[in-house]
């Protein structure tokens, strides 16, 4: 079965005023950009459907994750990773120990070798024992897209991943992470303030306006 | 032939006086804080080996230590000290790493956090007096299953308070502890960039699979620990030399160390301070002992985790320990809940028959005679506090000041140092300042006592301000300056307005701390000043269980009102800036 992720019938306010409408389906391996000024419930949107909604806000709807409501789910248990727009790789942890962390668990050896072929892969090879602090913004960047990919998601969220590097870095890591999705057919949701971004995603672009949603 | 200097264009800046104290400062808080303590304990070696001037003692040798070894019981005392220190700290930090990966971002851990902060500033003495109430043979517990579950028509024969393995003591050390260390561990993840970072990477956890306890454990407590160590070992060495809680909970069968040397060092026999010197360097090497064990603990518990951090495994049936954790905490709040109505029954109670949970007659009498006596200690309480938290208020103010003024913070040397008379036994150098104090003999013993507890209330102080003053927004004292403010008019007119609420908080902060002080009161003032914390601790073992109640509800209530006070005052002010 292909996989997807469908909103259903969302109505997202913020202290009872009507912030976005929104019902969509978005198929394995497809993007979906949502533009929007700040305000405009991009964020809470993302957060809904990870199941973090912060208390000002209320909403009334069903996120369907490949055929199956999620909505009673925690966060933990929905499956679906999240890029923001730093790396938020744990300082605590080498390269290496912040992909092992995502990983399932298994046989240490196999692990082991998995990190550094999938380093390897993403142009990060012998990295494994560096510290993340020790790496420039595009390598963060793919350490935490690889951190994010490893921990087997089933549909991805994007929240103005590419918003803090530079024109070039920007080009080559949104190219990385979208040909990874693709590649993996994972349906995801991109919000992002960036025209060139949504062009890149080649998909259906939502702007909201504040408090209306248009398509 | 002369050449003439070449005339410079600089323009001649003197540096103002408030800048040059405020540069200054930060040595005198150091000053403040080495000076005592490092004399202390010299003043404590010294007599151990048996120099003591004082009394016309000279024979170095080490005969203190040798009546010390002779002493019947010390191996227990000892062990008494070790153990309800280690397990009392142990369970508070549990339980706080317990509290804090339940409820991580949740509206709860506010709740928490508004439940507990108030039993922080209860003085250990009341808490030990309210506690022991709770579960003494005819206390409220027993009361509350008396005789329907129990069967007990009459007061039972219990071990406690004043059971030989420190039970109690643990028991209130602990509860006593939690809300420190939880409101020390919430001030971490308060400060702005560390806070967000963390919760940040507490979701990303969560996006990848990690259920929220297992998410704080292994993202959040190896950031968070690192600064909560020093809290913790303070916490530890309190909670190992501690003399108010044995002596009120404790056995006297023998007691713990902390309070053996105590009272030998207040025993008419004048060789037994010889012996309570060396005792406090047993103490000393005790507590350090302790600190090392747990430092040692934190290394091998590293060791074994770091590779559980990475191994993938997502869920520690954390639904059961969310439960337990919540079933925990409403049984800490209830139970200190319970012994508070316990002490303030105490404190009206006039026949109050065994099984009744209620006193059969409410009477005031117990608080108008005990009003009556204590007028004197009251006035001395508030003297020494707020003369003791002005200085403090004052040093850490000028030394917060110094910190923007250089643009660096204080060195970790000078944050340890604040630390340092939460880590050293005060059992230990309180002994030796009042063998200097009787050398020197020219301070008068109000100022002596007061340059003590500054010693004490200094760190809380310092540790409370410090936050709220490095998270100000540098840009309004740069638009000041540019404007053409001095300094001091800076730090008058722009900062410390700001700081107001922060400031009121940390005086009421180190006006709690003075007023629960016992062991500097009681030492330094040689006796002879006492004050509501001296006198509840000294009612507490021996007359009537209703005046050593109120006494405790005074302790209470004076650093209450100064909270009350702290929390209203900016309101007031607010609003009449609004109007």
């Amino acid at each position: 079965m292909q996989s997807s992720l469908q909103i259903k019938n969302l109505q997202l306010f913020r202290q009872k005023q009507l912030l976005l409408s929104l019902n969509e389906q978005v198929n394995g391996g497809e993007i979906l950009t949502i533009m929007g000024p700040s305000g405009s419930g991009k964020s809470s949107l993302l957060n809904w459907i990870t199941a973090g909604l912060n208390s000002h806000f209320h909403a009334e709807g069903e996120v369907w994750l490949n055929g199956k409501n999620v909505n009673g789910l925690p966060s933990h248990l929905r499956h679906i990773g999240v890029l923001y727009q730093d790396a938020l790789l744990f300082s605590h942890l080498t390269v290496g120990g912040n992909i092992a962390f995502a990983m399932p668990k298994g046989n240490k050896k196999q692990r082991i070798e998995k990190i550094e072929q999938m380093l390897e892969t993403f142009g990060l090879g012998g990295m494994v024992n560096r510290h993340p602090d020790e790496l420039s913004g595009g390598q963060q960047a793919r350490v935490a897209l690889l951190r994010m990919l490893l921990s087997e998601p089933k549909a991805i969220l994007l929240d103005e991943p590419f918003s803090k590097l530079d024109a070039q870095l920007r080009a080559e890591t949104r190219q990385l992470v979208f040909d990874t999705i693709r590649n993996h057919k994972l349906p995801t949701i991109m919000v992002t303030h960036d025209h060139s971004d949504a062009e890149a995603a080649n998909g259906k672009v939502i702007t909201l306006n504040t408090g209306q949603a248009k398509c | 032939m002369n050449v003439e200097p070449t005339k410079t264009t600089n323009i001649e800046y003197k540096t103002d006086l408030f800048t040059r104290i405020v540069k200054f400062s930060p040595r005198f808080l150091l000053a403040c804080l080495l000076i005592p303590v490092l004399a202390g304990l010299i003043g404590v070696v010294l007599p151990a080996f048996g120099w003591a001037p004082a009394l016309s003692q000279y024979k170095i040798g080490l005969h203190g230590f040798t009546a010390l070894w002779q002493t019947p019981g010390l191996v227990q005392m000892a062990m008494l000290s070790i153990s309800t220190g280690l397990i009392s700290t142990l369970l508070a930090f549990i339980i706080t790493l317990m509290i804090l990966a339940a409820f991580f971002n949740t509206v709860w851990l506010n709740y928490i956090q508004r439940l507990l902060s108030p039993i922080l500033v209860i003085p250990h003495a009341a808490a030990a007096i309210a506690i022991g109430f709770l579960i003494a043979p005819s206390g409220m517990l027993s009361r509350l299953v008396s005789p329907w579950l129990s069967g007990w028509e009459l007061s039972p024969q219990g071990i406690f308070p004043h059971d030989a393995m420190g039970i109690s003591i643990i028991l209130v050390l602990t509860l006593k502890e939690l809300p420190f260390l939880l409101l020390m561990a919430l001030g971490v993840l308060a400060q702005p960039e560390l806070g967000k970072k963390l919760r940040a990477q507490h979701k990303v956890a969560l996006s990848l699979g990690y259920c929220p306890m297992t998410a704080f454990f292994k993202v959040i407590l190896p950031n968070l620990y690192p600064l909560l160590r020093l809290p913790i070992l303070a916490v530890l060495a309190y909670a190992s030399a501690s003399v108010e809680m044995p002596l009120i909970l404790g056995p006297n069968t023998p007691p713990t160390l902390a309070v053996a040397i105590m009272q030998w060092f207040n025993d008419v026999d004048l060789n037994l301070k010889i012996k309570a010197s060396a005792g406090a360097l047993l103490q000393l090497a005790i507590t350090g002992g302790l600190l090392m064990l747990w430092l040692f603990g934190e290394k091998v518990v590293m060791y074994f985790c770091r590779d559980l951090l990475t191994n993938g495994e997502r869920e520690y049936s954390g639904a059961f320990w969310q439960k337990l954790t919540s079933v925990l905490i409403t049984g800490v709040i209830g139970f200190i809940l319970l012994a508070l109505v316990g002490l303030l029954l105490s404190s009206v109670a006039g026949f109050w028959r065994f099984p009744s949970a209620i006193p059969d007659q409410l009477v005031l009498s117990h608080f108008q005679s005990a009003l009556t006596q204590m007028a004197g200690p009251v006035i001395n309480t508030l003297n020494i506090g707020i003369v003791s938290t002005a200085l403090a208020i004052l040093l850490t103010l000028l030394c917060l000041e110094s910190e923007q003024l250089r643009n660096k913070s204080v060195s970790r040397f000078m944050s340890f140092i604040i630390y340092l008379p939460l880590l050293v036994p005060s059992i230990a150098f309180l002994f030796g300042l009042v063998w200097l104090q009787q050398l020197a003999n020219n301070l008068s013993v109000f100022v002596s006592v007061v340059l003590t507890h500054l010693l004490f209330v200094l760190p809380y102080v310092f540790l409370s301000l410090a936050g709220s003053y490095r998270r100000l927004d540098p840009r309004f004292s740069n638009v000041a300056a540019s404007l053409g403010a001095k300094p001091h008019k800076v730090f008058l007119k722009v900062k410390l307005p700001q700081l107001f609420a922060p400031i009121l908080i940390a005086a009421a902060l180190g006006l709690a701390i003075s007023f629960g002080q016992y062991l500097p009161t009681l030492l330094v003032g040689g006796g002879r000043i006492s004050t509501i914390t001296t006198e509840a601790v000294a009612l507490a073992n021996g007359a009537s269980r209703r005046t050593s109640a109120v006494y405790a509800i005074m302790q209470m209530v004076l650093p209450l009102i100064g909270f009350i006070i702290a929390w209203l005052l900016p309101k007031f002010f607010y609003k009449s800036a609004h109007h």
